[in-house]
């Protein structure tokens, strides 16, 4: 909600008592570079105000700046955590532009580092969410878990979290018989927990009362506001790139798309919690049919001149690069859109209350959890004055009147 | 919930007493992207390290043999590009990951 | 000499000395079964096993810079802790330890003791408003709701305890205990139950840690307290936890009481009790492991949906009884 309008219910309160509280971007519950201020009456929520442009990071600029190869390792740093999705992303617009087809067993590869990732992100969110609702031992335990995949990634890349598996051209690194025993061992534990968890989220009663009928976001809502990824399934809505527009081998490797209808934060756990388990069986489909062959062909650095669209289904969702080539090593522009900018508006819309639905202080930091927010790629806009060495953001409105005054 | 909590009551810690203690706990994997370790002879001097690092650890300096690459690990990624572009494999990443140091100079791989 | 040896009683054991000492062990040990039950170590590096990590994080909040914000109420600000501190040691004096009585013992001391807990609550409240910090506002304000909502359970089942042994002493309920076996093990076992729970209130834990809930308001009521004030009042909340186990187990497991030699009671009655509090504890943290925070609302629902009717008939089985 924009700042006039939450002037406007300033005084429609019967007691007149609104009050504003700050979250973020230091709050024990939030801390990213965002700031939600909250209107609240009591304990309930009226109204919303969001402000992302803490830390703008000039990525796409400095994509710019430097050549095709580099720009992998600076894409992955975009977000730590959907590294994976990210690069893949960049990868496959990139050779959209040269126009090559990659290796199968490299598309196997890659596939199945996707899912890891996934797991790996799916079951952080879940440690999250189960601390934000003040479950510490689910948090512990999930995270003891996560551990898990985080090995397995690590042998498998030979990092923990930045793998820096994607490259131009297919994968860095094979897959050796022995890696691919250990990664089953590993999906059959993780399939036990996960199937554990599942259980303990439907069944313990303090976290069905902390999740069931909390953050609702229905399904009209949803699609109005744009969400994408695990919120816009978990309001009923069948959409999930990898069906519908499948990259790598999503078309052959079999999946569920997961969608709950309860619209409220207990369906996104549980779309969570079910996506991981298919990732899991998508991970042993890919190590039981991964056919021989290379995991890479090698490309010139600089790709024709065009342009390249690409579409990933990260962990948050739907994550959307374009890539403009003018021939030379450096990408001429590169414009990347990330799944949480998207899923902005329909936390706002979760978290302000209505007729039917309340929502209490107790319940912002598990519904803004609910979208899992990873804020390092929302800052837009910025202006800087050199010679006072003051940072300042307009929005739209002063932007507007900035321009109606200059041009008088 | 509460069978699972009494069974870790009894089951073995799952943190690692790392620095001090249990350091053989900490498992480290085959192909683990550390510290760089660089063979000065068998450089030929082509640069493609400087050229690819992405975040500008590789300098070239100028000594008797002609120009070859220094590495500063407070910049480096670990992302192991110059390894892989390397024509000589003059360049490998070891599995030793405790680079912590008082010393600015122990970051400087020549 | 007799004022004397009460002065030591009261200074030393098993008074404020012996109180505040094994309130940071306490607070250790609740730490490390915590971590224990989450699969952690815990404290692990000050002292054997981390035993002293409570009290140097007291020390280090003592010595820490002790802001106090422009808008807070000064002289409330600055006396509440010290109210809490001193309520919650008066509290732990009134517990019978090494004897069948504590050093403060009189009749009726049964509703000074559980008054002692709400007080506790109102200063907690007051803290919160003397703030005038949004956070600690919120925190206080449902300090009060969340008082609303556990203490008349808590109250009636300390009642039903007191019509169980026709008295509101302490000492009375103790003795009855002693000589006719722990009120827990017979009619008592419902009012263990509320008791405890509701003691989990009072203490701010999970999953009623909802006045200083950490992902949603911060630090709660505690939100403006630095340094000192800070210090005192997490001390005053390991008081409180001793205290308020020390009351279970008087109440319900009949205190220091236990099968004794002739001449040594003064070591048994004490360890004892410490066993004893000592499984209190551990019931105390298990549930703190077992559940996520409830909200407010949820709060005072269960409660007056099933804490109290449960405790009305814990009253009515204990009449039928009696």
């Amino acid at each position: 909600m924009q700042e006039e309008e939450l002037q406007k219910t300033e005084k429609k309160s019967a007691y007149e008592l609104f009050f504003d509280i700050p979250v973020g971007p230091q709050h024990p519950a939030l801390k990213e570079p965002a700031f939600f201020k909250f209107r609240v009456e009591g304990e309930r929520v009226v109204g919303v105000d969001v402000d992302v442009s803490y830390n703008h990071r000039g990525i796409e600029r400095a994509l710019e700046d430097r050549n095709y190869i580099q720009n992998i390792y600076l894409i992955e740093r975009i977000c730590g955590i959907c590294n994976v999705a990210h690069t893949l992303c960049y990868a496959q617009a990139v050779e959209q532009l040269h126009g090559k087809e990659i290796p199968p067993r490299a598309n196997y590869i890659r596939l199945m580092m996707e899912e890891l990732a996934r797991i790996h992100s799916h079951m952080l969110w879940l440690g999250v969410a189960a601390h934000e609702i003040g479950f510490d031992t689910l948090f512990m335990y999930v995270w003891r878990d996560r551990e898990v995949v985080m090995d397995l990634i690590e042998m498998l890349t030979g990092n923990r979290v930045t793998t820096a598996v994607n490259t131009i051209g297919g994968v860095r690194r094979d897959v050796s018989n022995e890696a691919k025993d250990k990664v089953k061992k590993g999906m059959n534990v993780l399939e036990e927990r996960l199937k554990y968890y599942r259980k303990v989220a439907l069944n313990d009663p303090t976290v069905n009362a902390r999740c069931s009928g909390v953050g609702i976001l229905k399904p009209k809502d949803a699609i109005r506001l744009c969400a994408v990824g695990p919120t816009l399934r978990a309001s009923g809505v069948k959409n999930d790139v990898r069906k519908d527009d499948p990259y790598t081998l999503h078309d052959e490797v079999p999946f569920n798309v997961i969608t709950f209808d309860t619209m409220d934060v207990f369906a996104r756990v549980l779309v969570r919690i079910d996506e991981t388990l298919e990732s899991v069986n998508m991970v042993r489909y890919c190590l039981d049919h991964m056919p021989n062959g290379d995991v890479r062909i090698k490309l010139p650095l600089s790709p024709p001149v065009g342009e390249a669209i690409s579409r990933v289904e990260a962990p948050r969702g739907e994550l959307i690069h374009y890539a403009r080539s003018n021939g030379t090593k450096n990408p001429e522009r590169y414009k990347v859109r990330t799944p949480t900018f998207e899923n902005l508006p329909s936390v706002s819309e979760m978290l302000t209350s209505k007729s039917d639905y309340e929502v209490n202080i107790a319940d912002i930091p598990i519904i803004l959890a609910s979208i899992d927010p990873c804020f390092s790629c929302t800052a837009r806009m910025e202006f800087r004055d050199v010679s006072k060495g003051k940072t300042w953001i307009w929005s739209l409105k002063e932007l507007k009147a900035h321009c109606s005054k200059s041009r008088r | 919930m509460l069978k699972e909590i009494q069974k870790s009551l009894f089951k073995k810690k799952a943190t690692v007493l790392y620095p001090f203690k249990e350091r053989e706990r900490v498992h480290i994997p085959e192909g683990f992207r550390g510290k760089i370790v660089f063979d000065r002879d068998k450089c030929t001097g082509c640069l493609l390290c400087a050229r690819f690092c992405p975040s500008g650890a590789c300098e070239i300096v100028t000594d008797e043999k002609g120009k070859r690459p220094i590495f500063h690990l407070e910049l480096c990624l670990f992302c192991s590009q110059c390894q892989e572009v390397c024509p000589k494999g003059a360049i490998n990443l070891t599995k030793e990951f405790e680079l912590a140091a008082f010393d600015r100079k122990a970051f400087t791989i020549r | 000499m007799d004022f004397l040896l009460e002065l030591l009683q009261i200074l030393v054991f098993p008074g404020i000395l012996f109180a505040i000492g094994l309130a940071f062990v306490y607070e250790w040990l609740d730490r490390k079964i915590y971590a224990r039950l989450q699969n952690r170590v815990g404290p692990l590096y000050t002292g054997p096993s981390g035993i002293l990590q409570p009290f140097a994080d007291f020390i280090k909040l003592l010595a820490k810079e002790d802001v106090v914000p422009n808008e807070v109420d000064k002289p409330l600000f600055n006396a509440l802790p010290i109210f809490a501190l001193t309520l919650s040691l008066t509290g732990f004096l009134a517990l019978p330890i090494t004897g069948l009585r504590g050093v403060i013992s009189f009749n009726g001391d049964l509703i000074f003791l559980i008054t002692l807990m709400t007080l506790i609550c109102i200063v907690i409240m007051y803290s919160g408003i003397s703030s005038a910090n949004r956070f600690s506002t919120v925190g206080a304000e449902r300090a009060a709701l969340q008082l609303l909502g556990y203490e008349i359970p808590m109250m009636l089942s300390a009642i039903s305890i007191g019509i169980l042994a026709s008295s509101m002493w302490v000492y009375d309920i103790v003795s009855i205990q002693a000589n006719g076996g722990w009120f827990l093990i017979g009619p008592g076992i419902l009012g263990f139950a509320i008791f405890v729970l509701c003691g989990q209130a009072e203490l701010e834990r999970i999953p009623f840690d909802i006045p200083e809930a950490e992902t949603e308001i911060v630090a709660g009521w505690l939100t403006e307290f630095s340094g000192r004030k800070l210090a005192l009042f997490r001390l005053t909340k390991n008081v409180e936890l001793l205290y308020l186990s020390g009351l279970v187990v008087a109440l319900f497991l009949g205190g220091p009481s236990g099968p004794v030699m002739p001449g040594l009671e003064f070591i048994l009655y004490p360890l004892y009790f410490l066993l004893k509090t000592l499984f209190v504890l551990f019931l105390l943290t298990t549930l703190r492991a077992l559940f996520a925070r409830l909200r407010i609302d949820q709060m005072v629902n269960f409660s007056w949906k099933y804490l109290v009717p449960l405790a009305i008939l814990q009253v009515l089985i204990v009449r039928l009884v009696v």
